[in-house]
């Protein structure tokens, strides 16, 4: 573990060029929830390591119909942030199921998605809403939409001279109807089983309170921008495509809810970990697509 | 090596460091201020937890040289016999220690709590406490002295 080196860039341009000089021997450190973890264990014998807590990249953004989180703005600024709330409360409260207080208060944004792990917390909310990261090195800078940015376990497309230096995300309309569900061992500071979002927009709602009875009630007549996301139970966070394939542009009642259940727990493929059994992710993948939507329906 | 500054409690020191040094191997082996623990070395049980710059943290996964120029406070600097700070003797008064060893890192949680929040609910205490295990399970009694020390009636 000796002999690796520590570098501490004061800026963008700085890290940029540290990374270019580099390559893959360099690992970004910002808050060190995970890397330093890793070099405990004596997995991780680092021979570079690129301090980017301090380079300007913890911000907050709010430009209107989208909001920009700078990579290395700590969750609990994310948490704090009175925009997040009011424009983005599915992030909100995703983001209040992270690790722990101590843990959120230099856990970045950034380093939870390039970590990559399939549990990543905030993959979840920020997949649902169509969340885009800019990827910058000395070269330039590109835009990949989060649902290409995971490629594997600990793996993304992130080039490794390149920076993780915003998320942008989308202001979902007002009316977007959501719902978020972390299922874990316990309650607090604790890694996925399972966890989930659905966000669509509701046209036609049914009146409420009717002597309708719930399982024949058409809850929406169409739904749209349909997005359903679970991670912890595929290599990578995981958009399901059919199940909000099936969800885009339908009537929602509660055949249909049971079917785009069924339907993203067979685009699942979980693994067997200390945490739960493949077996338990899946089933619990499609109990939980079906109550986060009847969560939105009741 | 680099050269790491810092202050703890209030005392400024200069040590050399490797690249991956945690903040945790500084204040113990290199400075010899105990009160934070070596527990899982994970940033799971909180037995470490010390604040920088007001901030709660868990010094096992602080790389320490993120720690340079900053000001770490330990159970040490928050308060000495004879001049204890409300919070601990609120932990005394309530029996909010039994063996003792995840107590450093409580009183250094409940610190950070109280600094933002100086009136929380039992909620909030129990929410600001979720990174901090106690082994012998002696939550309700550290919850009750953190009401207390916020002013309440526990």
């Amino acid at each position: 573990m000796s002999g690796g080196e520590f570098y501490r860039a004061s800026s963008v341009q700085e890290a940029l060029d540290l990374l270019a000089k580099f390559g893959a021997k360099a690992h970004v450190l910002a808050g060190g929830t995970d890397i330093m973890v890793k070099v405990n264990r004596r997995q991780l014998a680092p021979e570079v390591l690129v301090y980017i807590g301090e380079c300007g990249l913890n911000y907050i953004k709010d430009m209107g119909d989208k909001v920009v989180i700078g990579g290395a703005t700590p969750f609990a600024e994310i948490l704090r942030s009175p925009v997040v709330k009011q424009k983005l409360p599915l992030l909100a409260e995703a983001v209040a199921h992270i690790g722990t207080p101590a843990i959120r208060n230099v856990g970045t944004i950034g380093g939870n998605l390039v970590t990559a792990s399939p549990a990543a917390d905030s993959s979840v909310p920020l997949l649902a809403l169509g969340a885009s990261v800019k990827l910058a090195s000395k070269s330039g800078e590109r835009v990949v939409p989060l649902e290409s940015f995971f490629k594997g376990p600990g793996e993304t497309v992130r080039k490794p001279d390149e920076l993780l230096v915003e998320v942008i995300i989308p202001v979902p309309d007002k009316d977007v109807k959501f719902a978020y569900h972390k299922i874990g061992r316990r309650k607090a500071g604790t890694l996925s089983v399972v966890a989930g979002a659905v966000v669509f927009k509701a046209e036609g709602a049914a009146p409420r309170g009717t002597a309708i009875a719930r399982d024949q009630a058409c809850y929406f007549e169409k739904c749209t921008q349909a997005r359903i996301v679970l991670n912890a139970v595929a290599p990578t966070p995981l958009l399901a495509k059919k199940a909000s394939a099936l969800l885009e542009g339908s009537a929602l009642d509660a055949e249909l809810i049971a079917k785009i259940a069924k339907t993203a727990a067979e685009e699942t493929s979980p693994i067997d970990d200390v945490r739960a059994s493949a077996w338990y992710r899946r089933q619990a993948s499609e109990g939980l697509v079906k109550s986060l939507l009847e969560r939105i329906v009741a | 090596m680099y050269t790491l500054e810092l202050k703890v409690n209030g005392r400024a020191y200069k040590v050399e460091v490797k690249a991956t040094t945690t903040l945790l191997q500084v204040l113990r082996e290199k400075l010899g201020i105990t009160g934070p623990k070596v527990g899982c070395e994970t940033g799971d049980c909180g037995a470490c937890s010390v604040l920088v710059n007001g901030k709660l943290v868990k010094a096992c996964i602080t790389n320490a040289l993120t720690v340079h120029g900053k000001e770490v406070l330990t159970v040490e600097g928050l308060g000495r016999p004879g001049a204890f700070h409300p919070l601990q003797l609120a932990f005394h008064e309530h029996y909010a220690a039994q063996c003792g060893f995840c107590t450093p890192g409580m009183l250094m949680a409940a610190k950070a709590l109280l600094d933002e929040n100086p009136k929380p609910t039992r909620d909030e205490v129990r929410e600001a406490l979720s990174g901090n295990l106690c082994r012998c399970t002696g939550y309700v009694k550290i919850v009750d002295a953190i009401m207390a020390a916020a002013g309440e009636k526990a």
